[in-house]
């Protein structure tokens, strides 16, 4: 019996078509998710954490690797491999961490030599990054060869700040543990041999921290810890006494962690 | 015939009219659209499952109804001007197919219409707020085109002999409103992907005009036209095919031979300068967003490309088999016969460079044996360099079967025939020179450089293709012949092809769709509105690739039952038909 030409034509049709999606469904199956957000939450992060979130950041959500190459030179941009280390010296003036923040919110600002100016802010939409992650973003490129020594604090205010309607962002919420905190403050942080803050007694030497809270911003008070002679001196007290270190003494949840505490004195 | 009355068509215009009137209440709505749900959930499928096949669906159909009224009007004018009534017919014949399929088109696109404003109804609010003085445009240009193609088709017979240039001039006239309905629908589809005049909140900052010449505008505006046009041809040939093989009188046979090949011809001619537009769309979408770029390419698209190489492989392969096949139908093409093996190499080596991908997404323990993701040695032919230099071989020897086609009963009488031969050799061989002269120098210069390449490479081409025709049309003037073209004799197989070809095509247009829409991952409107609901997860190809082929089928299936309807009316005054085919069986010379 001969099958009709539609029968025929039919067939024919759905065996090339099914050939094609055979193939397709053969090949690697890659779905594109929407990436999750980040949010250093509770502060609970060292250093490493901070790293190992920031270099999921770099694989995952911040699409970083479509351009860069760890180790391995690439045409389109350049090979990140020792950065954290390079980065000091990359502009007169500016600190590694400044280097790197700027790299990644405002990467025309210095071009790389031999390479186009086609990186993306990457705390713009689509990628979108917030400042909890560009916190750890910074980390972990700090940790390819360099210290890692970048706080949140480092991370401009603005940056990650607007998108659109439904955008990416949310305000980083970074409560850290004041009772953790004030441990910090009387224990490891040492401030409590130059600060008074609210029960907890100390020396005057510095300001009395009681009321820090109400008197200064959060943006303030984190970047005070980490970089105090960039701070301006507080009037009538001595420039330079305060410690620069704290930045490096501390980890990334300690520092969460103090931080949260003062914000509590009001 | 009652489907066709104007009475109908009108209630579907009406349909979608009134569906856009309701829609101008949107933009006093959008302040309650706080209230609204963002999304709602379509039953069963999920809301995008719907949209992507109705949307799909919808385009099928538009291309249909686009593309073949451009391939109708440019083989009416080739009738009108040889004074050749088959073509006069063959036109006749494609627009009442358009006609059929023009009330189901609406339908379809009042269907996408609901679908968006019932479950997607911010992302369409947030549409309204730039678009919508874009939606009155898009009626009345439907409105127009609806009615120039209804006196199109009504006036055939009224506007004949000396009114033709009127009829042509109407001919002509819809093909330009559908072609601007066309552009208007792509402004909102490239907003989607590449926005402009409005600011990262969304907001409008530059003006309607500003957000319809995005970027990649006028990019998909030409690359969707020209895949029109292909696609008509294709689908006209398909079509052919169809009856050719049903056929049961040699006349019939031949008359949808040559209809098949006509088709062919004209997609042909299309698909050739295709990739060209190709490369401009991804070129504009790299100046968008080297990030989406990159993405589309190298990243979790990788794939993709390498099934669309396959598929063009496929088409090249065909169209090409095609011609050989048809050559066999014509006596004096023996003496081509020897060309096929080496055009037959050259067209699987390019097909084979072509699907070699560049860099993809491989898992760790892969990419570490393999030593990262590019391969040590297919790396190298996966880069643009060669893709470029391949596609433009393959063009070139697409071009010969076809010269050689054209010429298969032909002896030309001219006196300066060897002298002329020569030249088209050396014009070919020159081009083909100079696509691979480029094509490895591109290996050794920038990247910015190589860009450029790629210029000399298809001006190389096409002024191949246009000094060899400037001989080619005077050579074979008065040529003297070696027989008829025996149409209606060409092996059935070859009606297969032709079948290949409109399932491949449409297919690959689905698979395109699914990369334009795709691109855009979790974003409605890329870096401006997220995609928030539950299916913002982008799917695998496997997925794609599935709901592609199902929604194909249903289209195939709604098309043969608008044809099969066709059919009946035509059954029905057999005998007193007002355009009756022409006879054709035993063939003409004038092949084209
Ligand atoms: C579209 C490609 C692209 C993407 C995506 C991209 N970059 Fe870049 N990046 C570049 C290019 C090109 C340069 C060099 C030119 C310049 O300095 O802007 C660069 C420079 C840098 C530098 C400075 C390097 C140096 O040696 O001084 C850093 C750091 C960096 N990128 C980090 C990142 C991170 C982290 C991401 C992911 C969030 C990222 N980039 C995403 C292309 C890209
Ligand atoms: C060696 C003494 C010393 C230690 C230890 C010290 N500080 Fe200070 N701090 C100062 C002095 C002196 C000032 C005022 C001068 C200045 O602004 O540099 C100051 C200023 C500040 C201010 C700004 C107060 C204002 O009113 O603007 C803050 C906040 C602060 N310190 C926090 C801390 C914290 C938190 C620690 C513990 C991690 C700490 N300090 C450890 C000496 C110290």
């Amino acid at each position: 019996m001969r099958l009709p030409v539609s029968v025929k034509v039919g067939l024919f049709s759905i065996a090339v078509m099914g050939g094609y999606s055979y193939f397709a469904n053969s090949i690697p199956q890659i779905e594109s998710r929407p990436p999750q957000e980040l949010s250093l939450e509770g502060g609970n992060v060292t250093p490493a954490q901070l790293v190992k979130a920031g270099e999921e950041i770099f694989k995952t959500k911040g699409t970083c690797e479509i351009c860069h190459r760890i180790g391995q030179k690439g045409t389109r941009a350049p090979d990140l491999a020792g950065v954290g280390g390079r980065a000091a010296k990359m502009k007169p003036g500016m600190s590694a961490t400044q280097y790197l923040v700027e790299s990644l919110v405002n990467p025309n600002a210095t071009i790389v030599e031999g390479y186009p100016p086609i990186m993306p802010a990457v705390d713009k939409p689509p990628i979108a990054l917030n400042r909890s992650e560009l916190w750890a973003l910074t980390a972990f490129l700090q940790s390819l060869g360099g210290t890692v020594e970048v706080a949140l604090a480092d991370i401009p205010a603005t940056a990650g700040g607007e998108s659109g309607a439904g955008g990416a962002a949310t305000a980083v919420a970074l409560p850290g543990d004041p009772k953790a905190g004030k441990a910090i403050f009387t224990g490891k942080g040492t401030c409590m041999a130059c600060h008074k803050a609210g029960d907890v007694p100390g020396t005057p030497v510095g300001p009395d921290l009681s009321q820090i809270a109400q008197i200064q911003t959060p943006d303030y008070i984190m970047k005070k810890i980490l970089d105090p002679k960039g701070m301006g001196t507080v009037a009538n007290f001595p420039p330079g006494v305060m410690p620069q270190d704290f930045g490096t003494r501390l980890t990334a949840k300690e520092y969460t962690d103090l931080v949260a505490f003062l914000l509590t004195l009001k | 015939m009652k489907r066709l009355t104007p009475r109908r068509a009108c209630v579907v215009a009406l349909v979608l009219f009134g569906a856009l009137l309701a829609l101008s209440a949107l933009p006093a709505g959008a302040q309650e659209a706080a209230k609204e749900p963002a999304y709602r959930e379509f039953p069963y499928i999920g809301s995008r499952l719907a949209v992507w096949a109705v949307a799909q669906l919808h385009l099928n159909f538009a291309a249909f109804i686009l593309g073949v009224p451009i391939f109708a009007v440019i083989i009416e004018i080739i009738g009108w001007r040889t004074s050749d009534a088959r073509y006069d017919w063959l036109s006749h014949e494609f627009v009442k197919l358009t006609f059929a399929a023009f009330s189901t088109t609406a339908l379809l696109g009042a269907l996408l219409l609901f679908l968006f404003v019932g479950y997607y109804p911010r992302f369409w609010g947030y549409m309204t707020s730039v678009f919508f003085p874009t939606y009155w445009v898009y009626a009345l240009l439907f409105f127009a085109e609806t009615f120039t193609v209804y006196l199109w088709y009504y006036g055939w017979d009224w506007l004949s002999g000396s009114r033709k240039w009127i009829h042509v001039g109407l001919g002509v006239l819809s093909n330009l409103f559908g072609t601007a309905i066309l552009f208007v629908a792509n402004s909102w589809v490239t907003f989607m992907m590449s926005p402009a005049g409005v600011n990262e909140a969304g907001a409008v900052t530059g003006g309607v005009w500003a957000a319809i010449n995005n970027f990649t505008w006028m990019p998909i505006n030409i690359h969707r036209l020209i895949a029109n046009i292909v696609f008509g041809g294709t689908i006209a040939g398909a079509y052919a095919a169809f009856r050719f093989l049903s056929a049961t009188t040699d006349e019939e046979r031949a008359r949808y031979d040559w209809m098949g090949y006509v088709g062919n011809f004209v997609a042909l001619s299309a698909f050739i300068v295709l990739p060209f537009a190709g490369y401009w769309l991804g070129r504009e979408i790299y100046a968008f967003n080297q990030t989406m770029g990159i993405t589309m390419m190298g990243g979790f698209m990788s794939w993709l490309w390498i099934i669309q190489a396959i598929l063009i492989g496929i088409l090249f392969l065909g169209s090409n088999y095609y011609l050989w096949l048809g050559m066999e139908r014509i006596p004096g093409a023996e003496r081509y016969r020897k060309y096929v093996p080496p055009m037959l190499i050259v067209l699987t080596i390019g097909f084979m460079v072509w699907a070699t991908p560049r860099s993809m997404v491989v898992t760790l323990d892969e990419a570490r044996a393999m030593g990262g993701t590019h391969h040590p040695l297919l790396g190298f032919l996966g880069v643009m360099s060669a893709k470029n230099t391949v596609v433009n071989l393959m063009i070139l020897t697409t071009f010969l079967s076809y010269i050689l086609y054209r010429r298969a009963n032909k002896v030309s009488t001219r006196p300066w025939v060897k002298t002329g031969m020569a030249l088209q050799w050396a014009a070919l061989g020159l081009a083909a020179v100079v696509v691979v002269f480029y094509g490895v120098y591109g290996y050794f210069v920038e990247s910015i450089v190589r860009i450029g390449f790629s210029v000399y490479q298809v001006l190389a081409v096409l002024a191949a293709i246009v000094l060899v025709m400037a001989i080619d049309v005077p050579m074979f003037k008065g040529a003297s012949s070696t027989g008829t073209i025996r149409w209606g004799t060409i092996a059935p197989r070859s009606q297969y092809v032709l079948i290949l070809l409109a399932v491949t095509f449409t297919w690959l247009m689905g698979l395109m769709g699914f990369a334009r829409s795709g691109i855009r991952q979790h974003w409605h409107v890329y870096g401006i509105l997220r995609d928030t609901s539950p299916d913002a997860v982008t799917p695998a190809l496997g997925y794609a690739s599935n709901v592609i082929t199902v929604v194909t089928l249903a289209f195939f299936a709604l098309v043969m039952f608008i044809f099969w309807l066709g059919g009946l009316g035509e059954k029905g005054k057999a005998g007193a038909h007002a355009h009756a085919a022409p006879v054709l069986a035993g063939g003409s010379d004038t092949d084209r």
